[in-house]
């Protein structure tokens, strides 16, 4: 799988002029144009939970700071924790002779083995849900910072709108000439009963807060410091201790299961025409697209066939293969391409015909007797054809004495468009010719034996 | 060599209700003890000295268990395994001493300078060969060897053991234990 592993020696010029490997790039059917993931607009579909897989509105994984209520995450290393359940015989509160056993419930991480018993939380009764959340001791004064600023930015909000407010009747007041009178009575009093609403309220409101307290000094450190072994099992480390900020535990009996983070399913959007390049179903158990446009499924796809030795200023014969991803037979040019990036550090002579890719067909692999198709191939620019892919003989002659070669070429392909044809079925979707900018690094050129 | 010459069936001691698949290797002088579990494909290699495997232990596919003289001027040692031990796929052992209730997880290499107490578990992929005696109850994991104590050993596998005790004789020929050793 060359297109996966050797991404970087085939690399596609992208509408905003970025080097990229085709299996990073999109392909806007409506505008024509590749894009990739820098100037395309990601949006947010919504939140949801890896491990429940539960979807959740944006503004409720919002106010749960984007995690999940109900999946977490062990404190010593990142694994989800899963919930186990054990039996506790109890004695039969009607029948002191017998017992009856009562299912309860703690979570384990199946990774390191950290159970919730490591620091002593009590086991539950019920599988989810009953876990306590720790108090974190400076919520209060969060909440008033966090009060203190939503007003803050509310008066702003509101005093923005007031200069804007102004400036529209300003500007009524020089057009509408012939009412002045009562448009200047009208804005005097509108302008006062803003600045009475807006302005004096927040003042009051935003003045409330209590400022920080200085830490004036520390605790020594303890005498022993220095002289007490430290027990590396009992310390936490930066990786734990920064994992929850809000307590930062130093003893690992502190430790406490953490709500799972929530991820997002996005979206991609074409900057320019505004359509949906990538949308992921709405189910998170799902792994289909809505719309996928990778370009990896709509253009040629061009590899090195094989390892080459270039000497500098020497002809070297490259075989480049040209995979086709398209459902029916695509004509391909290769041309010349003006390198202004300065790039290219070698010559590359190009097959004059243009020459036609078969169609991909998922079954050919399947089929006992392929129809062998003819398409009249010129042997000194074919090297060889197997279904989709065609083998194509370039010439490369190094232009440096040392270092990569790197070739550059054009290629415009047939593309269906599919987009012009939005609901008459009957007429096939119109070909249209898109080109694209391709840079390939065959090799470096061989030391020179000495 | 050595090896194959000390290679006789007579000094394999298999306990009667041990279930020892007949595709694993077993080589050199070696006792298996009650309700062991060897499955097949895995090679218990007594070259250096006898390797001596206690009761309720689960040895499972591609593991390694090799009593290997790593210096040839010291005596050859005996490989002693307790009690209640896991080895899981493609494990590779090689320390003398194995204690009880251990897990061993896939693809984990234990040393033959190390010794493994009791309740220890050396996490899949973990390589672990340095000279030490490991404390209780340690757990070694992730692909740092991050080490911590676990409070309570990991469980016996005695249900895991009835199952495979079942299951395994219907699809796999099993090593007799030899008839010397019946009487
Ligand atoms: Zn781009
Ligand atoms: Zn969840
Ligand atoms: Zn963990
Ligand atoms: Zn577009």
């Amino acid at each position: 799988m060359a297109t996966y592993l050797d991404v970087k020696l085939v690399k596609y010029v992208c509408s905003c002029s970025k080097r990229l490997p085709v299996c990073r790039l999109y392909l806007c059917r409506h505008c024509l144009k590749l894009r990739c993931s820098d100037c395309v607009q990601h949006e947010v579909d919504t939140p949801y939970c890896p491990n429940c897989l539960e979807n959740m509105p944006t503004s409720e994984a919002k106010l749960r700071k984007n995690r999940c209520g109900s999946c977490y995450d062990c404190p010593g290393c990142g694994h989800t924790l899963m919930t186990r359940a054990s039996n506790l015989t109890l004695p039969d509160p009607e029948d002191a002779t017998k017992t009856i056993s009562k299912k309860m419930y703690y979570m384990a991480c199946s990774f390191c083995r950290w159970t919730t018993r490591d620091v002593n939380i009590e086991d539950q009764s019920v599988a989810s849900g009953a876990w306590q959340d720790q108090e974190n001791e400076h919520a209060k004064r969060i909440n008033n910072l966090l009060e203190h600023y939503r007003k803050l930015a509310q008066k702003e909000k509101a005093e923005k709108e007031r200069k804007k407010y102004v400036k529209r009747r300003s500007h009524m007041y020089y057009t509408d000439k012939y009412g002045l009178t009562s448009v200047a009575a009208a804005r005097k009093k509108t302008l006062s009963s803003i600045s009475s609403l807006s302005v004096k309220d927040n003042e009051e409101a935003v003045s409330e807060l209590e400022p920080g307290k200085r830490v004036e000094d520390f605790a020594p450190l303890p005498d022993d410091i220095f002289t007490k072994p430290l027990e590396l099992s009992k310390m936490t480390c930066m990786e734990q201790r920064l994992s929850t900020p809000e307590f930062q535990p130093a003893n690992a009996q502190k430790m406490f299961p953490q709500h799972k983070h929530l991820l997002i399913r996005k979206s991609l959007r074409c900057k320019e025409c505004e359509h949906n390049l990538s949308k992921p179903d709405f189910n998170p158990l799902s792994i289909k697209f809505k719309i996928q446009l990778i370009a990896l499924n709509h253009i040629p796809e061009i590899r090195i066939g094989g390892p080459a030795v270039f000497v500098p200023n020497k002809e070297t014969r490259v075989v480049l293969t040209l995979n086709n991803p398209q459902t029916f037979d695509t004509i391909v040019k290769l041309l010349a391409m003006d390198d202004e990036s300065g790039l290219t550090t070698a010559k590359i002579e190009l097959p004059k015909k243009e020459m036609i890719l078969a169609k991909r067909n998922d079954l050919a692999g399947y089929d006992d007797n392929p129809v062998k198709q003819d398409f009249n191939d010129d042997p000194s620019s074919i090297a060889f054809r197997n279904l989709n892919k065609v083998g194509v003989i370039v010439k490369v002659t190094p232009e440096v004495e040392q270092g990569d070669v790197i070739v550059s070429l054009t290629m415009q392909h047939e593309y269906r468009n599919t987009t012009a044809t939005v609901g008459t079925e009957d007429t096939e979707p119109p070909v249209v010719w898109i080109e694209q900018k391709v840079f390939i690094k065959l090799g470096t050129i061989a030391e020179k034996v000495k | 060599m050595a090896v194959s010459a000390r290679h006789d069936r007579g000094s394999i001691k298999i306990a009667p209700d041990a279930i020892v698949c007949e595709e694993c290797t077993l080589v050199g002088e070696i006792t298996i003890g009650s309700r062991t579990v060897v499955h097949p494909k895995a090679r218990i290699i007594a070259e250096a000295g006898p390797i001596v495997i206690g009761d309720f232990n689960i040895i499972e596919e591609l593991v390694t268990i090799k009593n290997r003289n790593t210096d040839s001027s010291q005596k050859a040692q005996v490989l002693i395994i307790g009690n209640n031990n896991v080895f899981e796929v493609g494990a590779d052992v090689e320390c003398l001493k194995i204690g009880d209730n251990n897990i061993v997880e896939s693809r984990a290499h234990v040393g033959s300078n190390v010794e493994l107490t009791s309740g220890c578990i050396i996490g899949a992929m973990c390589n672990v060969s340095c000279n030490e005696k490991l404390a209780e109850n340690t757990v070694i994991y992730g692909s740092n060897c991050e080490r911590r104590f676990q409070r309570d050993k990991p469980p016996a596998q005695g249900l895991q053991i009835d199952f495979l005790s079942k299951i395994l004789p219907n699809y796999h020929h099993l090593r007799k234990p030899p008839k010397s050793q019946k009487a």
